[in-house]
């Protein structure tokens, strides 16, 4: 595959996203009861070397919850949390930050969230989209998406992160989301928006 | 930053005699691998991303393409490779409940096994369980740290004077 995309396809990425990121919000502001605020969205392709970079400081400690996604589309779907907003998300929710229960709803949050983005992209494209179960895990913002990274790097050496950032409002509260697909899955998406 | 830092981002590697530092921020599944020289105050290090490449495919972010590459690159640098010693670092599973993103510990066997069959000696090594990891390698000293995240510096390979090693 090509490692360029021209600039009308990472409009046609970014719009994907924008739309996935919308749904998402909505998704988040019924849970929560509260006002979504989304970001506009960017679509980057960069060498892995960059890409982490690209998400933030890799030693900056975040909450990351992952969903992979099967199907037609072989992706993975991150969201980043910095870990005081995690814990202040489940705090809406009536979860005790500090509580056992506060993983389990943090993983609800991601399930919710990334399901609905994904159901958004799926409904554009056509492609059936499977979301497998969500892991969280808080740690190096690098180490974290490093490994998501990994899990997609067998047949090339750039990732096109698809990332945007939802605010509760009045909350001080910020989520990004990172898509991350398989090599052959950027062309499949840009195929089906009929730019491939 | 501090200067005469090299920074090793992924499938990366870099090499250096007798001055700076090599680093890898925040190792997740994949592996820093460090290779020193202790007499030479010689070291280098590479960030493995997967454990084998298919045929046909170059790329440094293999185990089986790095540590060749690697070896190859100390010995340029005057390196003697009956005195290369190894220290891994990384080969974690962040996410415990998704079994499709571990490749840390395949990664980390990957790597021993090509040390193995190139002789090279594994002097320490802070790998597997579920943190991410930074490790430091101090050049001309041959000392390598590692950090977890919220953790401070611990040291792996203790300093070595090269100077009076070598004299």
């Amino acid at each position: 595959m090509s490692t360029q995309y021209s600039d009308l396809q990472l409009d046609a990425l970014r719009e994907l996203a924008n739309i996935g990121s919308g749904t998402a919000s909505t998704a988040l502001s019924s849970m929560l009861g509260r006002v979504v605020d989304i970001s506009v969205p960017k679509a980057r392709v960069l060498p892995f070397a960059e890409a982490v970079e690209a998400t933030g400081p890799p030693e900056s400690e975040v909450t990351g919850i992952v969903l992979g996604v099967t199907g037609g589309l072989i992706a993975t779907v991150l969201l980043l949390v910095p870990p005081a907003d995690a814990g202040r998300l489940v705090g809406i929710l009536g979860v005790d930050p500090a509580g056992e229960l506060a993983a389990s709803a943090l993983g609800e949050i991601g399930n919710v969230v990334g399901t609905s983005y994904l159901n958004a992209l799926a409904g554009m494209t056509g492609i059936e989209m499977e979301p497998t179960p969500p892991a969280t895990a808080t740690d190096m913002l690098g180490a974290i998406v490093e490994s998501v990274l990994a899990g997609h790097a067998v047949g090339g050496d750039v990732a096109l992160l698809l990332d945007s950032a939802l605010e509760v409002e009045g909350e001080d509260c910020s989520v990004s989301f990172v898509l991350v697909p398989d090599q052959g899955g950027v062309d499949l998406l840009l195929s089906r928006l009929g730019l491939g | 930053m501090e200067p005469n830092q090299i920074m090793v981002r992924m499938g990366e590697l870099a090499v250096s005699a007798r001055r700076g530092q090599l680093v890898a921020l925040g190792l997740g599944s994949c592996i820093g691998l460090a290779l020193l020289d202790r007499r030479l105050g010689t070291a280098g290090l590479a960030h493995v991303v997967l454990p084998q490449a298919a045929e046909g495919q170059r790329s440094l972010k293999f185990a089986d393409r790095a540590v060749p590459e690697l070896i190859s690159r100390l010995l340029g640098l005057g390196a003697r490779r009956i005195r290369l010693e190894a220290v891994l670092v990384g080969g974690a599973s962040m996410f415990a409940a998704s079994p499709a993103l571990e490749v840390g510990s395949r990664n980390e066997a990957a790597v021993r096994e090509q040390l193995e069959s190139l002789r090279i000696p594994v002097l320490a090594s802070a790998t597997g369980g579920s943190r991410g990891r930074t490790v430091r390698v101090d050049v001309a000293t041959t000392t390598v740290t590692v950090r977890e995240a919220g953790g401070r510096d611990a040291e792996l390979v203790a300093p070595t004077r090269a100077f009076e090693v070598a004299a």
